[in-house]
């Protein structure tokens, strides 16, 4: 026996042959697989050139704007807004509104409240000037 | 731009090829999956990192997830008996199909092994990084491989030797 069986006494030399008996594909085969693979452009060749396509009109359509001063209108419309919303955030708590139709319809709050509070304060004061003067007087 | 992983077709078609073929068989389903491999390459060129591995290790790892999506059972290949010329029995297409036969008879993880090693020639160190291993791991596994061939191919010479071994049953 030759190849394998021959080499029996020699022991055999397993990776050669598996390198040797490696399965080769059929040649027409490889080459409508290889014309398949060149024909194919890469995709990141076209996607290269769209990117640097926007990105010239983005530089043509910024020049243009700036031109005309539409860069330094739309920074302060920004900077308006800015202003906008920082009054909106920095409110100090709801307004009220002390004159309008309807305070006048219906009149001024009732002053009696008012009143007795500063009768009963006065009243107060009076009994303690009457409790100093029943005292008598501090000599030391 | 990144570097263009099929810049040089022929040489990857015919290591894949080789690789598929140990897998699953020569032939018509050695070639559709090599095709299917390389259709999705041209697919996903761009996403190819040259940083993470060389070319062939890229298309191996898209070749292995071919096989696995077509689920593809090997067919059994036909004994040295059947297809060889009886002028030539003991020419060179008998050996080849003996290994054929006995690489055909290792489990899925001894295979894919041979394959990866000698059908698309990766090295150890690429076959861990495709299959994510560790490199000594996969020498281990490799060596293991390789002697588990030697033992079957050993029993098929003698079975070549001894007739009345050759009709027994190969349940044995």
């Amino acid at each position: 026996m030759r190849g394998f069986f021959r080499s029996r006494d020699e022991g055999l030399d397993l990776e050669r042959e598996l390198r040797a008996g490696r399965p080769q594909p059929r040649d027409e085969f490889v080459q409508m697989l290889e014309d398949r693979v060149r024909e194919t452009p890469r995709r990141a060749a076209r996607g290269g050139f769209r990117i640097a396509f926007v990105g010239a009109i983005t530089a043509c359509m910024l020049f243009a704007l700036a031109a005309v001063g539409g860069l330094g209108q739309a920074a302060s419309a920004v900077g308006d807004v800015a202003v906008t919303a920082q009054r909106i955030v920095n409110t100090q708590g709801p307004t009220i509104v002390k004159k309008s139709s309807a305070a006048s319809q219906y009149g001024k709050p009732t002053k009696k409240k008012v009143k007795k509070k500063v009768q009963a304060k006065k009243k107060v004061k009076a009994k303690r000037q009457v409790r100093r003067a029943a005292r008598p007087r501090f000599t030391g | 731009m990144a570097r263009d992983p099929l810049a040089d077709p022929g040489p990857l078609i015919r290591r894949v090829y080789a690789y598929v073929a140990y897998r699953i068989g020569e032939g018509a389903e050695a070639e559709d999956v090599t095709s299917e491999a390389f259709e999705r390459a041209l697919r996903y060129r761009d996403s190819y990192d040259p940083g993470r591995g060389e070319p062939v290790a890229w298309l191996i790892g898209i070749a292995r997830r071919c096989i696995e999506g077509a689920r593809l059972r090997p067919e059994p290949v036909p004994t040295a008996e059947e297809t060889a010329d009886p002028l030539d029995v003991e020419g060179s297409t008998i050996e080849r199909l003996t290994l054929a036969q006995a690489v055909d008879r290792l489990d899925e993880r001894d295979r894919e092994l041979i394959a990866l090693r000698y059908g698309s020639d990766l090295s150890a160190r690429q076959i861990a990084e495709v299959l994510e291993l560790r490199t000594n791991a996969v020498e281990v596994a490799l060596h293991r491989a390789l002697a588990r061939l030697r033992k079957l191919l050993e029993g098929e010479e003698a079975a070549q030797a001894d007739p009345r071994l050759r009709e027994r049953p190969s349940t044995l």
